[in-house]
């Protein structure tokens, strides 16, 4: 790592964008208007997602079914190819994807509105065609926009972002080569407030360095949103459309 | 925390605008006055709170898009309804819908969803579960409908007592996977279906072909069976289930005016032969012995005719690709525009192309303009 250059001197970052700058962010919803009930699919920067969202559906089993609100799960399909070089396992019940799992759950646990939905459980499937670093705010913004399309109440939007240190420069929205090089923290944002759904610190990060950090990720995080809803209402508006014309 | 670092957008990249300090929740305000300038040009809120206080401007508020965590209006003079959540006298959104408002009632109707039943749909469903005294049908909402062994037509009529050997022989009247239409009796206090039968109308599907659609495309309307052109018969489930099935006679009976909508096919039943005279007389009087007659095991019976005719096959297939086409272009769906862009789908030799995306958009285009040359368009 020590070859490459970071963070240059000037300012720039190993793909050209500044400190404070996120990657491409694209993203469309209802792809897979058959096979779920909402469904997203994510460009941010090289990380490719496809989010599918089932539900409010009657449980599959019992121990699934709550009287007083809705089961939330999610499933993690990171594939085989999803990186550089082609993993040899399916990453299924690997360690790490389990706890992706786990945290997406208790993130989105506090963002829907479980206990209008009693008895019934939402199953959220996510497939990582490609990942590119940050993955676990690619994965966040996914579900936000599945839950959104499939018409799920939620309390507000939850966008995620990762933000590195480098030394003692916040870098937003993080690729493989930067996450691999520093340590980073990932936030899950909700709405346009600042408080946070999930903090995410695998890495050590110096105490008074991390206001800097978080400061500039939910700046970014408060961007995503806006994109989110953008592309939300583009949607929105054809299908009013389509529907006035009737 | 205290900084906020604003990203504006400017020239298609990223750049940092200005470092705010925030040491109050005003501070935070302006930051998001900044974003909204880079918002593209939705309705903002300030506009749309003017409106509601003068009263009823519907036509601009109609189309009003929210997503979630939007606020729609500070007045606490509203009743929110569904879709929408209170906090702090301030009312907001919770999905991505159209604001709608019914007198002090506010809601947001969400662009999709699941369907949601509400007593007296007509629906159609699939048997997933046998239990006790019970059937579990799938019609598409969020849970399970429940058919009670009490709410269904046995053979040998109305008036038969339920015995212990029906529960035993639930199977051979009803099995999983078992299509049926029926309607919605009452609601659960989760807002699950009890469903019922009890009318000649109802039971099992045969002779026919299933299809869905999204529930939001079929409206709720006092008649959900149709007779169309080709000796076909659709029922248009409210939940969005479709099926398509050879008119059998009872389906022609209920076409007939006064009194042959209401499960009194059996009585004209006899009167097909000769449908000019003596009608009205007939089929007024619904009894409970003719419904005894025709609930008879046939109406469970898992075969279909013997007479399906592969042009009726093919009819079927038709008017099924022509369906689906409407609701490619997420036109709402009725008898008359089935009808309309079935006769525009016959310039179509190939039934296997209507499903062409081309093809079902000029189908769309086609049922929209001959409305508009009418003039009943709504």
């Amino acid at each position: 790592m020590s070859r490459l250059e970071i963070y240059s001197p000037e300012g720039l970052r190993l793909d050209g964008r500044r400190w404070n700058e996120l990657r491409r962010f694209e993203s469309s919803i209802n792809t897979h208007p058959h096979a779920s009930d909402g469904s997203s699919y994510l460009e941010q920067g090289n990380n490719k997602i496809i989010t599918l969202v089932k539900g409010p559906k009657e449980p599959n089993t019992r121990s699934q079914l709550d009287p007083n609100k809705a089961t939330l799960r999610v499933t993690t399909n990171i594939t085989q190819f999803s990186k550089f070089e082609r993993s040899k396992s399916s990453h299924k019940n690997e360690r790490r994807v389990l706890e992706i799992q786990t945290s997406l759950v208790r993130t989105f646990e506090k963002a829907i509105m479980l206990h209008i939905y009693p008895r019934t459980m939402i199953d959220i499937e996510v497939h990582v065609l490609q990942q590119d670093g940050g993955i676990m705010g690619s994965l966040i913004n996914g579900i936000t926009l599945a839950l959104v399309d499939a018409g799920i109440a939620m309390w507000e939007y939850i966008s995620g972002v990762t933000v590195g240190l480098y030394d003692t420069t916040p870098l937003l929205d993080v690729n493989s080569l930067e996450e691999n090089a520093m340590s980073s923290v990932t936030l899950g944002v909700v709405g346009k407030s600042e408080k946070l759904s999930l903090l995410l610190v695998e890495d050590k990060i110096p105490l008074d360095r991390l206001e800097s950090v978080l400061a500039i990720g939910i700046a970014g995080a408060h961007r995503i949103r806006d994109l989110m809803d953008q592309e939300l209402r583009k949607h929105a508006k054809k299908r009013v459309k389509h529907a006035s014309s009737n | 925390m205290s900084a906020v670092i604003t990203v504006v957008k400017k020239n298609g990249g990223f750049q940092n605008a200005n470092m705010v300090l925030n040491k109050s929740i005003q501070g935070f305000v302006s930051s998001d006055e900044d974003e909204d300038n880079i918002l593209d040009n939705d309705i903002d809120i300030s506009s749309s709170e003017s409106d509601s206080e003068n009263g009823t401007s519907k036509d601009r508020l109609s189309f009003q898009i929210v997503t979630p965590g939007e606020l729609i209006t500070e007045d606490p003079i509203w009743m929110r309804g569904h879709g929408t959540y209170f906090l702090n006298e301030m009312t907001y959104s919770s999905v991505a819908g159209v604001v709608s408002r019914v007198n002090r009632l506010l809601s947001v109707i969400p662009l999709r969803g699941r369907y949601s039943p509400e007593t007296g749909d007509h629906v159609i469903g699939r048997i997933v579960e046998v239990g006790n005294k019970r059937w579990k049908v799938d019609i598409g909402a969020k849970q399970y409908a429940v058919l009670m062994l009490g709410s269904v037509n046995l053979p040998g009529g109305i008036l038969r007592r339920k015995s212990e050997s029906d529960e035993l022989q639930m199977r051979t009247f009803l099995k999983e996977g078992d299509l049926l239409n029926a309607e919605v009796q009452s609601l659960f206090q989760d807002g699950s279906a009890s469903l019922h039968t009890r009318s000649l109308k109802y039971g099992k599907l045969r002779n026919g072909l299933f299809i869905q659609v999204p529930s939001s495309l079929i409206v709720r309307a006092k008649n959900h069976t149709h007779n169309l052109p080709g000796n076909i018969t659709v029922v248009l489930g409210v939940n969005g289930y479709i099926w398509l099935r050879k008119t059998s006679q009872m389906d022609i009976a209920k076409d007939l005016p006064p009194g042959g909508s209401t499960g009194a096919g059996s009585t004209i039943k006899s009167n097909i032969g000769n449908q000019n005279g003596g009608l009205s007389a007939n089929s007024t009087n619904v009894s409970i012995t003719r419904l005894e007659e025709e609930s008879s095991w046939q109406i469970y019976s898992d075969e279909n005719d013997p007479d399906l005719s592969n042009s009726i096959r093919i009819t079927i297939t038709r008017y099924a690709n022509v369906i689906k086409a409407l609701a490619y272009c997420e036109i709402g769906i009725t008898q008359e525009r089935i009808v309309s862009a079935y006769e525009a789908s016959m310039a179509y030799p190939n039934i296997g192309s209507l499903i062409e995306r081309e093809v079902m958009e000029s189908l769309g285009a086609d049922v929209i303009n001959g409305e508009k040359m009418r003039g009943n368009a709504v």
